[in-house]
């Protein structure tokens, strides 16, 4: 699984993945061809790599430094192909030689420029200076190329008449003569590419190292970019015990509320082995909080820094987030018929992997009956697992033996101005707290009421509440 | 030619076409000559590498430009490994077209080379921008075919035309519709104040008020006008279009009691797709056409041969479109015709 299919599951993390700021084509490529890291050694040092860029980057004094960094990676070519064609020991022409002149040159400059800053050991990159010598003949010391008089004993002479034959202007002779020359010169720019080509396959490996270093550092600045600018923080990657966040929050939804000038409050949660029922009103932030613990782990483990003050992140071997919304009537399916898939394939995997397994409302689309005992099933099997599972539901007594959070949910008390549909948010307590309550709350009509809802419909409902009390 | 001087403090100089074949690259080729024997710093470029100049078989036929020692040029990768010339590469683009990445390079010694360029006027704003950040004085952008959106004094300074034989062998309408082309090119600006009015507002259909307010006609596209729409004059007869006119508005307003005091501002000529006929009703009736920004000319170029083997004569072509336009024709490829005062 890399980060390419995963964003596509999950809006929060495409968000973030969108706002990584990585210069290079190859290295956005990079990025998304990363792989979920499963190993915590792993995911910690490149975490590690992240904290010491971020670190120097803060220093204003480097700024600079990061600049010309970053100069040398947007003129970075994308060099796959003739990297590839180095690699199987084709002859490369004149333009493939500029690239891997161009790649020698930003690999010494990056390694320059991450002396300076002691970032020696983050940007590890190979020794290429011998690559570029033999393309720097003349000791430019620019990344400019071409076939150098140097490079063949003909070449001056050559080059010298055919500037003379051209000052002739239209004369046929020297046209003529001009034609015969420049075919020679044809014929000399191939012996000298063919000699290049040989002398670089044998350095095909270590260019291609730098390539993917470059990438990598390209990230690596990126992800410290961002974790600077949003106020990230580096996750502990714990091998047991539970998974905890302090004030997370979901990057998003933070941002758009601090565009409209609205608060956002940041959860603190644990998210434990075995299985947690989540309940709170409608409109509480129960998906929200689905949708941020799914991004937050994924973050963690794309080795990125997470949004919260403070995390503690077991690592797990793969996250699912089953929202509900997965209907597609494109290959025939109901939601109730994609979601029982999900849950019914994500419930085998459990058996052999730890996820970190996010179902929101499961059942909630069929009779109350049914989808209760849906539930409850679910619930018994997943709370004995060895995956971390949260479910958030309206359905009481289950009966299931697990752990329960509640959101806090409306607060009247905080309302200080009337409410209406645009405001109620600003009047939730999304904090989460332990319940030992079989209940679910039962606000829905409450809400409904403050929503403005059809006051004859609301009538009609809570006859019928009474009725079945 | 005398107009190389007014060349001089341009930044850049698309040069363009009527119709194929009217001597674009003679003309391009005798520039940039004089450009190198004035020693004035120059890149070259073209927009558009158009279907069959794509293909294999036509790739070469386009012609060869001549280029000097110290230019700068800018051509797709595939015309860079065909060129006949010596130089050095500076850059290669991201950016792709359909005959590979572009190239940057500097001629080390001169010769013949195919330029092909972005399609997008967009991006070749962006290249004459960075030759300007490299020091380059001017820019000549090769114009492709008969596109003339280049020209549009929003991507350069100035243009030369090239007109000729593949316009029409007729020489009464080859004169005619050249004039029609320059008339066009050289409609009156409106006030400065006015421009800078107009110059920011969105899309559709707008309206000065006597004040000099912008209103939004809210017609989003001149295409999409009906007959039946009255109310264009609302704020008053100084309408504004914010994109492509074609004869169907044109139409429309000469048919209007209000046509007598309307003036429709338009942004620059590349906006007008409309014909000499259609044109001369709507300004018969007292209409009249404004652009913001008035394209800089700086001559006008003869090629007497169209590729089917008409010839017009040279010196009655260039004289006679001479006194229908009031400015010089060169015929580019006359030595006595260069030498006009």
């Amino acid at each position: 699984m890399v980060l390419r299919d995963k964003i596509t599951g999950d809006a929060g993390l495409q968000y973030v993945v969108e706002a990584t700021g990585v210069i290079s084509a190859a290295g956005r490529r990079a990025l998304l061809d990363t792989p979920l890291m499963t190993k915590s050694e792993d995911i910690e040092e490149e975490l590690e790599r992240v904290a010491r860029v971020k670190e120097k980057m803060e220093v204003i004094s480097n700024l600079r430094t990061f600049n010309e960094i970053r100069h040398s990676l947007m003129c970075l070519h994308d060099s796959q192909g003739t990297l590839a064609n180095l690699e199987r020991r084709t002859v490369i022409d004149e333009l493939e030689l500029y690239e891997m002149k161009n790649l020698a040159y930003a690999t010494m400059e990056v390694t320059r420029h991450g002396k300076s800053l002691g970032l020696e050991k983050e940007f590890e990159l190979p020794e290429v200076s011998d690559v570029f010598e033999l393309l720097d003949p003349d000791h430019t010391g620019l990344p400019n190329f071409y076939i150098y008089d140097t490079y063949h004993e003909e070449l001056p002479e050559l080059r010298k008449k055919m500037k003379a034959l051209q000052a002739r202007g239209d004369d046929p002779a020297a046209q003529e003569e001009y034609g015969r020359c420049f075919d020679r010169h044809s014929e000399i720019q191939h012996e000298v590419e063919n000699r290049l080509s040989e002398q670089l396959w044998g350095r095909a490996e270590r260019l291609k190292l730098a390539m993917a270093t470059l990438c990598h550092i390209d990230i690596l600045i990126a992800k410290a970019e961002l974790a600077s600018d949003w106020g990230l923080t580096k996750p502990t990657m714990v091998t047991e015990g539970a998974t905890r966040y302090e004030e997370l929050f979901n990057p998003r939804l933070k941002h758009r509320n601090e565009e409209q000038r609205l608060r956002y409050q940041p959860v603190t949660i644990d998210v434990r082995e075995g299985l947690c029922l989540v309940t709170g009103a409608n409109m509480a932030g129960k998906t929200v909080l689905l949708k941020t613990l799914a991004t937050a782990q994924a973050l963690a483990q794309f080795a990125y820094f997470v949004p919260a003050k403070k995390a503690e992140v077991r690592v797990m071997e793969d996250i699912v987030l089953c929202i509900g919304d997965e209907q597609n009537e494109m290959n025939g399916l109901s939601s109730f018929a994609s979601e029982i898939i999900n849950i019914s394939e994500t419930v085998k995997r459990s058996e052999k992997e730890r996820l970190l397994i996010l179902i929101d409302e499961p059942a909630r689309t069929t009779n109350p009956v049914e989808g209760k005992a849906i539930v409850q099933s679910l619930g018994d099997i997943l709370s004995r697992r060895e995956s971390f599972s949260i479910i958030t539901t309206h359905y009481s007594e289950l009966g299931t033996d697990c752990r329960r959070l509640r959101i806090a949910g409306f607060r009247e008390d905080m309302a200080n101005v009337p409410i209406s549909p645009r405001n109620i948010n600003q009047f939730m307590d999304y904090s989460v707290v332990e319940d030992s309550s079989e209940t679910v709350p039962h606000e829905a009509l409450r809400i409904a009421t403050l929503l403005g809802c059809d006051g004859n419909l609301l009538e009609l409902a809570e006859e019928h509440i009474k009725e079945t009390l | 030619m005398p107009f190389m001087e007014k060349i001089r403090g341009c930044r850049s100089l698309s040069i363009v076409g009527l119709e194929k074949n009217t001597g674009k690259t003679v003309s391009l080729n005798y520039v940039l000559g004089r450009l190198a024997e004035m020693g004035i710093s120059t890149a070259v470029t073209s927009i558009g590498v158009d279907g069959e100049q794509t293909d294999s078989v036509y790739a070469t036929a386009k012609p060869e430009v001549r280029l000097y020692e110290g230019m700068r040029f800018i051509t797709s990768e595939r015309h860079y490994r065909m060129r006949r010339l010596v130089s050095e590469i500076e850059w290669i683009d991201k950016r792709r077209t359909a005959l590979g990445r572009l190239v940057t390079a500097r001629v080390l010694s001169g010769g013949m080379a195919l330029l092909s360029g972005a399609a997008a006027t967009g991006i070749l704003r962006e290249q004459i921008e960075e030759q300007k950040r490299d020091g380059v004085e001017l820019t000549v952008v090769d114009g492709a075919l008969s596109r003339l959106s280049l020209a549009s004094p929003t991507v350069t300074d100035a243009m030369i035309l090239a007109t000729g034989a593949a316009v029409s062998p007729n020489l009464q309408q080859l004169v005619s519709k050249t004039r029609f082309v320059v008339r066009m090119i050289g409609l009156d600006e409106v006030t400065e104040k006015e421009r800078e009015t107009l110059s920011g507002v969105g899309n559709g259909l707008w309206a000065l008020d006597g004040e000099g307010v912008a209103h939004d006609l809210g017609v989003r596209s001149v295409f999409m006008l009906s007959g039946a729409n009255n109310d264009l004059y609302r704020y008053g007869t100084r309408l504004f279009a914010s994109g492509a006119v074609s004869d169907r508005l044109l139409k429309m307003l000469a048919a209007k009691e209000e046509v007598k005091e309307t003036t429709l501002i338009v942004r620059d000529f590349t906006k007008l797709f409309i014909t000499p006929e259609v044109y001369a009703d709507y300004t018969k009736r007292g209409g009249e056409l404004k652009v913001l920004q008035r394209s800089r000319l700086i001559a006008l170029t003869l090629n007497p041969t169209s590729p089917h083997g008409y010839a017009v004569d040279s010196e009655k072509a260039c004289g006679a479109l001479e006194e229908a336009l009031g400015m010089p024709v060169y015929d580019v490829r006359r030595e006595n015709c260069m030498k006009r005062p």
